[in-house]
């Protein structure tokens, strides 16, 4: 064998070899990024539970204070069930959007009552609410995040051209209530 | 922000790349100043690798083992309490953070300190410290303390912690090695150096004793300059992390108005904290570890 053909096969098996190596990272590329948005799901996911877990112990609460405010009362306890009855990502969010709604009129409503903002207890789940409700944002914007990184590595080239024959389509993004990105944080 | 958006993992990948880029410019910054240390005192250059280097690196290595610990208790910190509201408050926006930035939660530390400031520490982000002053959880609204821990959690993102620890570790190795040649020079350099023949030997030796005066200010220059730029860094992540650079920019405003006269923590961590406790370098100038508030608030009022 003379040097020529020595060295076209050195350079054949590079090729070889670098083609392997660049499917094996987007390969990786592509399965991390949609084990991030799982992960970034199952996150909004424990906190959508954790938020709907914390409802019945705010209504125990409430309710010895606020015996005229049955409605309130009822449309937040409505909104943790649709929360629990949820079976899609967006079903889901949806319903955490209400409950949102809902705490928002129950805590306005809240201000009427002056031995009720008194109570530690109260004070105390109005807090881990909030917090809760933050949490779901940035979940959901860490989601979107991931979707949007994910979406990219499949839709430009060379993940394009990889996606396609792993059967990868483009993910769908949360949507983000206008009000939630318009109104200002309240300062403690 | 209608800049577009960053996506978090590719600029993760960035910043590592920096962050190696600099460590090893850092590294061949110690390897010169050894090098010409060895040059200098006429010793064998395998020598001086053989002892100088392991010095330097064991020093750095100490350095980066202690960091955390003698950073908190430097500051005086204590582990927040969740029973007192205003830091349970602060963990929670700390948490609320790390969900944004897909890291898991820090640490949450206190520094008892009637100023507003905050910094992270940390090797990595699994056992990353954000502390806050009591000052700044008293004087800074939800949104305003949400701007700095996001701040501080960029900080941990970007790797800062790591690189401002090795760098200090550097900066301090340089300086050591400079003084002890410098001493040594003095007391018998001398007589080595006249070993060897004159003409060009005696001018690359003037050359490197000149460096090896120059190195400590050049590598400290060098760490303050990696200092003020990943400073506006973090403060354009932090907003990225909030969406809300305006809550940033009012807690700047906030730290400019307030008078600094309590204090704490060390002069080699400054730069991890969100202003540098020790002067509040309005002007800019290179001696600073952060950029002017003023500019930093443009900035971000800017995005």
């Amino acid at each position: 064998m003379d040097l020529i053909t020595l060295l076209i096969i050195l350079v054949v098996v590079l090729i070889i070899v670098i083609i392997l190596l660049t499917f094996w990272g987007i390969y990786n590329r592509i399965i991390r990024a949609e084990n991030r948005i799982d992960n970034a799901w199952a996150q909004i996911d424990v906190q959508l539970k954790r938020r709907a877990d914390l409802i019945p112990n705010l209504i125990e609460t409430v309710r010895g204070y606020m015996k005229h405010e049955r409605g309130t009362m009822e449309s937040v306890t409505n909104a943790r069930a649709a929360i629990m009855s949820a079976k899609t990502p967006r079903e889901s969010m949806d319903a955490n959007n209400m409950l949102t709604g809902a705490l928002k009129t129950l805590f306005a409503v809240a201000e009427n009552y002056p031995d009720l903002k008194a109570n530690q207890n109260f004070l105390q789940l109005q807090d881990e609410l909030t917090h809760t409700e933050d949490k779901i944002a940035y979940s959901r914007q860490h989601y979107n995040d991931s979707v949007l990184f994910y979406n990219n590595a499949i839709e430009t080239f060379p993940g394009n051209f990889f996606a396609h024959r792993m059967g990868r389509k483009a993910r769908e993004m949360l949507q983000i209530p206008e009000e939630s990105k318009a109104v200002p944080k309240v300062s403690f | 922000m209608e800049q577009q958006p960053r996506l978090v993992e590719d600029h993760i990948r960035k910043n590592k790349r920096d962050t190696v880029l600099i460590c090893m410019f850092m590294v061949v910054l110690l390897f010169s100043i050894i090098f010409a240390i060895g040059f200098v005192l006429g010793a064998p250059p395998i020598f001086v690798m053989a002892i100088g280097l392991p010095i330097a690196l064991i020093y750095i290595f100490i350095t980066y083992s202690f960091s955390i610990q003698s950073v908190i208790s430097a500051a005086g910190a204590r582990p927040a309490n969740p029973n007192n509201r205003e830091e349970k408050l602060l963990i929670y926006k700390v948490d609320e953070m790390a969900v944004a930035a897909g890291l898991p939660t820090p640490k949450v530390y206190i520094q008892d300190s009637r100023d507003i400031n905050a910094f992270a520490t940390g090797h990595k982000a699994e056992d990353s410290i954000i502390c806050a002053t009591t000052g700044a959880i008293q004087q800074l609204n939800s949104e305003e303390l949400e701007g700095v821990i996001g701040h501080e959690m960029s900080h941990i993102m970007n790797r800062d912690i790591l690189v401002m620890t090795v760098t200090v570790g550097v900066v301090g190795a340089i300086a050591l090695l400079a003084e002890i040649a410098i001493r040594m020079l003095f007391w018998g350099g001398g007589t080595r150096g006249g070993k060897r023949d004159g003409g060009g030997g005696a001018i690359l030796i003037v050359v490197a004793i000149i460096f090896i005066v120059l190195a400590p200010i050049f590598s400290r220059l060098t760490y303050l300059a990696i200092s003020r730029r990943r400073e506006y860094l973090a403060d354009a992540d932090g907003a990225y992390l909030t969406r809300n650079p305006e809550g940033l920019a009012k807690a700047l405003e906030k730290i400019k108005a307030d008078i600094p006269d309590d204090p704490k923590g060390s002069k080699t961590v400054a730069p991890l904290y969100i202003v540098n406790p020790f002067k509040r370098a309005l002007r800019d100038s290179i001696w600073s570890t952060h950029p002017p508030l003023d500019e930093r608030i443009r900035r971000l009022r800017a995005m």
